[in-house]
């Protein structure tokens, strides 16, 4: 799994892409096949109970489980719904592109996903540890000492040196124009708190790198393991 | 024929704005370091940015 890529991902897309996509709806993709599942993942307290699955793994990208919402298929189908009730193909199709970034960038660690399903097969390139079932602490001290966290810091690299696509001036032209929301959200809400909300995801995801990295190698001092399937201290889940 | 990365420069009033979000993004961090339930939401880290990169300013701003 990727700690920050999947916010940070929209941004190059969108540089790339300009007025053929839709900002929204393409962060929406790109955050949707962890939306229901990360939290049974992790497990949560719930009152006297402690909800969590008893395979993180398998239930998070396999079958039976619900693996499925990391396939291409989902993203074709859920863009489809989109489209059909919002009338957006626009939407549709930008959420689409955000979610096969995330199932995609999620075939890098040692699971993979199953990127063809109903085709159960598991798309795994092993670069990165999978440690989900280990754990939230656990899980995020071996991604930021592994080829994960340095997957996610191109990217944020990327955006640093693609700047423009932050700027004001590049929301006016580019965000603002290409989808109806933004104005439909402007009747709301000043123009200088949309500039801010564009910009939220990449603030968030490099903003959250950083301070993950620091809490385990300055604080907690985890050791680095850039070495491909690393970290190898921490037990990886495979399909 | 050569090939050169070219690199768009920033500007004074840019670079002022990219100013105010590292000074955003050290608090945020601060605070997510010792305090590590904070960088668990996206969410959360919405409500802190409209807080810290406009809601703030603007009020500043119209008192200044």
């Amino acid at each position: 799994m990727s700690w920050a890529a999947h916010d940070l991902e929209p941004y190059a897309i969108q540089k790339h892409m300009r007025l053929k996509v839709a900002f929204v709806p393409l962060l929406i993709g790109s955050y949707s096949p962890d939306m229901m599942t990360k939290w049974f993942v992790y497990g949560i307290h719930l009152g006297p109970w402690d909800l969590k699955a008893s395979d993180p793994a398998q239930f998070h990208r396999g079958w039976p489980g619900f693996g499925f919402t990391h396939s291409l298929i989902y993203g074709v189908a859920i863009g489809l719904i989109i489209w059909k009730v919002f009338g957006s193909k626009l939407w549709g199709v930008s959420f689409i592109i955000g979610q096969f970034a995330h199932a995609i960038t999620d075939t890098g660690d040692t699971v993979g996903t199953m990127l063809l399903f109903p085709w159960t097969f598991h798309f795994h390139l092993d670069a990165w540890a999978y440690a989900g079932q280990t754990g939230r602490m656990t899980d995020a001290a071996a991604y930021f000492s592994g080829l994960g966290s340095m997957w996610d810091l191109v990217f944020i690299v990327y955006g640093l040196y693609s700047w423009r696509v932050l700027t004001s001036a590049y929301f006016d032209n580019v965000i603002y124009r290409a989808d109806a929301f933004w104005p439909w959200l402007n009747r709301l809400v000043p123009r200088g708190a949309l500039v801010v909300l564009y910009r939220a995801a990449f603030f968030y995801g490099t903003s959250r790198w950083i301070a993950w990295t620091i809490w385990a190698h300055v604080i907690h001092h985890y050791p680095y393991d850039l070495s491909w399937g690393g970290p190898h201290w921490v037990p990886a889940a495979h399909p | 024929m050569r090939l050169r990365l070219s690199f768009d420069r920033p500007n004074r009033r840019d670079l002022t704005v990219f100013g105010g979000y590292c000074l955003a993004a050290a608090v945020y961090i601060a605070i997510g370091v010792a305090w590590i339930d904070f960088l668990f939401s996206f969410w959360v880290g919405l409500a802190y940015l409209l807080l810290a990169a406009w809601l703030i300013p603007t009020l500043v701003r119209r008192l200044a």
